[in-house]
């Protein structure tokens, strides 16, 4: 058996797989302690640990650990000079007319920097040597006084060249071989100090409490006779033998977004698509994030609660439209709907816990589009009218009929969510109308056909079970790794054959680190370059086939380039300036040994019935039916069609079909723009 | 006909949206460390008359008169005249530019043969000749300080792209390859947002988009009107001054009477002392720019689009001659400084009528540092801006070590300086303590840098103020720290004055500080944790603590 255990902000899901049968189990979460909802879902499953062979877990502790500043008291060393620099951030402000600016809190004190007397040149020589016996001294009382868990090492230009870190390195853990040591260099490579060493500091900060977590984890996995595999989903989209995790655990952050999108890309492909953009919709936010050839947008930076971090994670864009996201009336007289949100308490009003504001949800059940009798497959009782008495008084406000508020702010939520998708598509030069998109979440089934139809996107593509989505993505991702690489190269003479060079040593150590993990089986590569016009600051990534790589010229180069420049910034090569290469990813991955498919749960009966709908702007009859029903029905389901899967509910819109296809997909068709 | 709501709604996010991706994509496509590390530059998205509707929330200065600046353009070469590849250019002070160093194009968006806008980009170009690399602290005219580009039409095609238009700027400029490379990212940012722009005319009219447009002015305009409104009418007053001219010691006035009545707000800079002789003064565009952007951060929330709308309400007037409205030839290189205290006016006018919404007097300044190097492969340009701390507030403590608020660029990162400049390096950069003045809630603190300079024949340029007049408390708090800037040679201490050119030799540590902001409330009021946690921290010394 296969099982994947996704421990969300709300709820902990569980997807598992034996001989083509899926168990899905939805437990809610305990924030304080998240293996204890995970355990708790294994119960609810009725899971057997000890006939489980794979279990793969995400979770967010890592996420929550910054948060909520509870992370490992953590001690940086740095340069002389820059104790300042994540006080001093970047100079500049994220709300310009602010005038109570305040700068994102660091997770440490001042206190806790120590500075170093040394310096390295940008070009990677010795400015100023390390003198290891006096360092030894410093290092020694200083990390002697406080009660640390965990170093961070960040010095200029260290990623150039990182020789002094690795002497800190080596003092520190001489003196405290207790201390977790986390040098930038094995964090990111990437120059600009402030990025990288917030980067580093949340890296060390973070990475004592996963190990605890996890050790907690394991242990109890033993407790319960587990024999399988363990690993642990990271925010690139891979997975990571739970040993790997030891030095990376900052990729563990964002890792259930991350499993939904892989879980889309495993269960589109099936179908034949790899072309997506996905769009997860929960509770409070929505996440998209494009997919060009099954292969997800990886993007170099991301950040939590405003502290930056250059690693590779999936391009995820966040949007706060949720089924909690508020609707209410600015001061100019617009219909706005979040960024906040209702969340799970009070939640919306229909939830009948307290919340008196108008939320997406409670638009859903003045539309009729969520029926208070199948919310969450009817294990949750709402009340409808507490929905109307909220979108009554904003109404009237408005002085449109009750159906027509709540189909305005249906319809302004999904403005929201297009804007996020237009951010990984039209602004990456990607043409939205050239993929299918895959929906899932609770309510991204609901709000597709409609975002859909803003984008000009003809198919959408939803997967069975589609609530529980993330669980099953973590049983479809690879394990996967990136080795990356900051080295300038002008392109010219030679340039070809020493990314050749280059590339074969970053391939030959990703592939020492699989083998020392237990990673067997055959490795697939790919290859990127970061590359930009000598004297820009930001480069764009050019991906290189493997074929392509040994054939690969600097002329070759320099066109991928063109295109990749000309696609982004609608400009290429002027003659003005040449060409370089700023940095190399390789990323190296291994598919599990079997992928289970997400098919139909048991017992899924064809039902059908009646219902109405409010609906751009007016009252439908629309056909309600379970998944059998429209699977039964091979011609297609013509909309306005209602399905309700027990995890999420599907809405087929007017002009728009739908059919299961042999996958268990279901796929909703635009008529007459296919 | 009436907009459809939600429509309005779509296309005001996709034109906000649209000016946004304008600027993350100047920055990311552009050359010099000024634009593509510091952010000076700005994007705007502005309807077929001209009026901006969107903008990328980069800098407050640039962004509050890009409206007149369009204009001079429009009245010489009206836009019905306009054909695809056409470009406006206007860098003129005295033709509703800024200082010349910014350049304004414009260029139009046809969908269907039909104009319906402009995208506008600004960006601060690192030297544009004039008697000195970067910066020339000595002028006397406007002649000095660069090459002017008045209101103007031309054509990609013909005057671009190895056109006489670009060989004539690249022959009058130092740094070309940069500078051209930087105006290249401001063409293809407008071009960028050129095709958002279609794309929307493509899926709602152009009918339903110009309406759009309009009411996303009107919108705007509503919402700066509400916030007026809860204002009580009356007219205040309020002063403050620059340090000086950096030729005489004699501070410089700047007074402000504001004026609110109703829903409208009168600005008038009546009594501000007349222009200078040296590059302080500020062109009427800068000064509308600074009193607009103080009316708008104390009076509004910060998620109010700005733009042509939201400037409605407001008339801001400045005497002729005077320093805030100059007349040609002024040099108006450091129009900032004095920019700033038009909006620290306008901030002591509205503190007593409303108290919890302005922030005390922070360092208000921006510092530049110009180190520049001829060689005999050409001339070599460092530019950096730097703010310091901002003023306290009756909610908290003042923002430690961030530009000012009228303008809002990153620092330079050390690491990119060490990758491209090897006549100098950073050997320290740091928050400077005791700096703030004490309060209720203390202000922001300044910070450090120091410049171990590594070869001869560089040659340091600079404008900051507040070196000698510091930021004032209020309600009782304490005054900001001033800022200083000193050459260390050997045993030698030379410090220089706010406004200054000053050659360096090879190993001299050149070390600029920047002021703190000034404190909010009486000092014995603020809370006993926040004053041992600043101890711990050392953000405040002992002595300083038991004052």
């Amino acid at each position: 058996m296969r099982v994947g255990i996704e421990v969300g902000g709300t709820f902990t899901d569980l997807v598992a797989i034996e001989d083509g049968r899926v168990k899905v189990a939805k437990v809610p979460s305990v924030p304080a302690r998240p293996d204890e909802g995970a355990m708790a879902s294994l119960v609810a499953g009725e899971i057997d640990l000890r006939s489980v062979a794979d279990l793969v877990h995400g979770s967010t502790v890592a996420t929550n650990a910054i948060l909520e500043r509870k992370g490992a008291p953590v001690a940086l060393l740095t340069t002389r000079g820059f104790r300042d620099v994540l006080f001093l951030q970047r100079h500049n402000r994220t709300q310009i007319y602010d005038l109570f600016y305040r700068k994102p809190e660091p997770v440490l004190a001042r206190r806790d920097i120590l500075e170093i007397d040394e310096r390295m040149s940008g070009q990677g020589e010795v400015v100023e040597a390390l003198d290891k016996a006096v360092t030894g001294a410093k290092i020694a009382e200083f990390l002697g006084a406080g009660q640390y868990q965990s170093v961070a090492i960040c010095l200029i230009n260290a990623y150039a060249e990182p020789k002094h870190e690795r002497q800190l390195a080596a003092l520190v853990a001489a003196q405290f071989p207790d201390l977790t040591i986390t040098c930038s260099a094995d964090v990111t490579r990437e120059f600009r100090e402030y990025e990288r060493t917030s980067t580093t500091t949340l890296a060390a900060y973070v990475q004592p409490v996963i190990d605890s977590y996890l050790r907690r984890f394991e242990t109890e996995l033993g407790e319960q006779n587990f024999a399988g595999r363990f690993s642990i989903m990271q925010s690139n989209g891979g997975r990571l033998p739970v040993a790997g995790m030891s030095r990376n655990a900052i990729t563990s952050l964002f890792s259930g977004p991350a499993a939904g999108v892989m879980g889309a890309v495993r269960q589109a492909g099936l179908s034949g698509y790899g072309d997506l953009i996905t769009l997860d919709m929960g509770g409070t936010s929505t996440d998209v994030c494009l997919v060009a050839d099954g292969k997800p947008n990886l993007s170099g930076e991301t950040e939590v609660d405003g502290l930056p971090i250059r690693t590779p994670v999936l391009d995820i864009v966040t949007v706060g439209a949720g089924g909690g996201s508020i609707c209410w009336r600015d001061d100019g007289g617009m219909l706005r709907v979040g960024p906040e949100s209702a969340g799970a308490d009070p939640g919306p009003a229909c939830y009948g816990r307290g919340g008196e504001q108008p939320a997406i949800t409670d638009a859903h059940m003045v539309r009729g589009t969520i029926r208070a009798e199948a919310f969450l497959g009817g294990a949750m009782d709402v009340d409808g009218s507490a929905s109307s008495r909220v979108f009554k008084e904003l109404a009237e406000i408005f002085d449109v009929s009750l159906e027509e508020m709540a189909d305005n702010a249906v319809r302004v939520a999904d403005a929201n969510i297009v804007g996020a998708m237009q951010l990984v598509s039209t602004e990456r030069g990607r043409d939205p109308r050239d993929y299918v998109l895959v929906p899932f979440g609770g309510a991204g089934p609901l709000h597709a056909a409609r975002v859909a139809e803003e984008l000009g996107i003809t198919t959408i593509l939803v997967p069975p079970n589609a609530g529980v989505l993330s669980a099953y993505g973590l049983l479809a991702s690879d394990f996967l790794q990136y080795e990356t690489l900051t080295r300038r190269i002008p392109l010219g003479e030679g340039a070809a054959e020493l990314v050749r060079t280059l590339f074969d040593d970053l391939q030959q150590r990703a592939t020492t680190s699989f083998r020392d993990l237990g990673v067997d089986g055959e490795l697939n590569y790919t290859y990127s370059l970061d590359m930009r016009f000598i004297g820009q600051a930001f480069e764009i990534t050019v991906d290189i086939e493997a074929e392509a790589l040994r054939e690969l010229d600097a002329d070759g180069l320099l066109a991928l380039f063109n295109e990749a420049h000309n696609r982004v910034f609608a400009f290429g090569e002027s003659g003005l300036h040449r060409a370089e290469i700023v940095s190399f990813r390789l990323g190296a991955s291994a598919a599990p040994d079997v992928v289970p498919a997400l098919n139909e749960g048991i017992g899924d009966e064809a039902t059908r019935g009646q219902t109405r709908i409010f609906d751009q702007g007016e009252w439908q009859d629309c056909l309600l039916a379970s998944r059998a029903a429209v699977k039964d029905q091979a011609e297609g389901m013509a909309g306005p069609v209602l399905v309700e899967d027990g995890t999420s509910t599907i809405f087929i819109p007017r002009d728009w079909v739908g059919e299961v296809d042999d996958q268990d997909n279901i796929l909703i068709r635009n008529l007459g723009k296919d | 006909m009436a907009i459809d709501a939600v429509d309005q709604a779509v296309i005001s996010q996709g034109l906000i949206a649209a000016a946004r991706e304008m600027g993350v994509k100047l920055v990311r496509s552009a050359y010099s460390p000024v634009v593509r590390e510091a952010n000076d530059c700005s994007a705007a998205l502005l309807d077929r008359h001209g009026n901006v509707v969107a903008q990328a929330e980069l800098i407050p200065m640039q962004l509050g008169p890009i409206g007149a600046t369009f204009r001079p353009c429009a009245e010489l070469f009206p836009t019905d005249t306009l054909v695809e590849g056409d470009f406006y250019i206007n860098n003129d002070p005295f033709q509703g530019g800024q200082h010349l160093q910014d350049v304004f194009l414009f260029s139009p968006i046809f969908f269907e043969g039909v104009l319906v806008g402009f995208g506008a980009t600004v960006a601060h170009h690192l030297d544009l000749g004039g008697g000195a690399p970067g910066l020339n602290p000595d002028a006397t005219d406007v002649h000095q300080e660069g090459i002017i580009f008045p209101p103007s039409k031309y054509n990609m095609d013909h005057d671009w792209n190895g056109g006489p238009l670009e060989r004539l700027i690249r022959a009058n400029i130092r740094v070309p390859d940069q500078t051209i490379g930087d105006f290249n990212a401001q063409f293809a940012a407008n071009g960028i947002g050129g095709r958002r722009v279609m794309e929307l005319c493509g899926r709602f009219g152009t009918d339903v988009l110009m309406e759009a447009m309009d009411e996303l002015l009107d919108y705007s305009e509503r919402r700066m009107r509400a916030a007026i409104r809860e204002l009580p009418d009356g007219v205040y007053e309020g002063e403050d001054f620059l340090d000086d001219d950096g030729v005489t010691d004699e501070p410089l006035r700047v007074q402000a009477r504001v004026e609110i009545k109703g829903d409208n707000v009168i600005v008038d800079y009546e009594g501000t002392c007349d222009q200078v002789g040296s590059n302080v003064n500020c062109p009427y565009a800068s000064t509308v720019a600074a009193g607009l952007s103080c009316v708008k951060a104390v009076l509004t929330s910060p998620d109010i689009p700005f733009n042509e709308g939201s400037k409605r309400p407001i008339q801001v007037r400045a005497p002729y001659g005077s320093l805030l409205n100059p007349r040609r030839p002024a040099p108006v290189r450091a129009r900032m400084l004095s920019a700033y205290r038009a909006y620290n006016a306008v901030m002591k006018a509205l503190a007593p009528s409303a108290p919890d919404k302005v922030i005390a007097a922070g360092f208000d300044s921006t510092e530049i540092i110009v180190l520049s190097q001829l060689t005999q492969d050409g001339y070599k340009i460092y530019l950096e801006i730097l703010g310091g701390g901002y003023g306290a507030s009756t909610h908290s403590d003042g923002c430690d070590a961030v530009d000012s608020p009228l303008s809002n660029c990153s620092n330079v990162p050390i690491e990119a300086m060490d990758m491209e400049y090897d006549y100098f390096r950073v050997e320290d950069y740091s928050l400077v303590a005791d700096s703030g003045g004490a309060g209720r809630y203390r202000g922001g603190l300044g910070f450090q840098r120091r410049y171990h300079i590594l070869a001869d024949n560089v040659t340091f340029a600079t404008y900051s103020d507040r070196f000698r007049l510091a930021p004032e408390g209020l309600f009782g708090g304490a005054d900001g720290v001033c800022a200083s800037t000193q050459v260390l040679r050997g045993d030698q201490v030379i410090n220089l004055p706010s406004k200054v050119s000053f050659p360096l030799e090879k190993g001299d540590i050149l070390v600029a500080r920047t002021g703190g902001g000034a404190g909010y409330g009486e000092p014995g009021q603020r809370a006993e944790a926040d004053v041992e946690r600043d101890i711990r921290e050392g953000f405040i010394s002992q002595a300083e603590a038991a004052e």
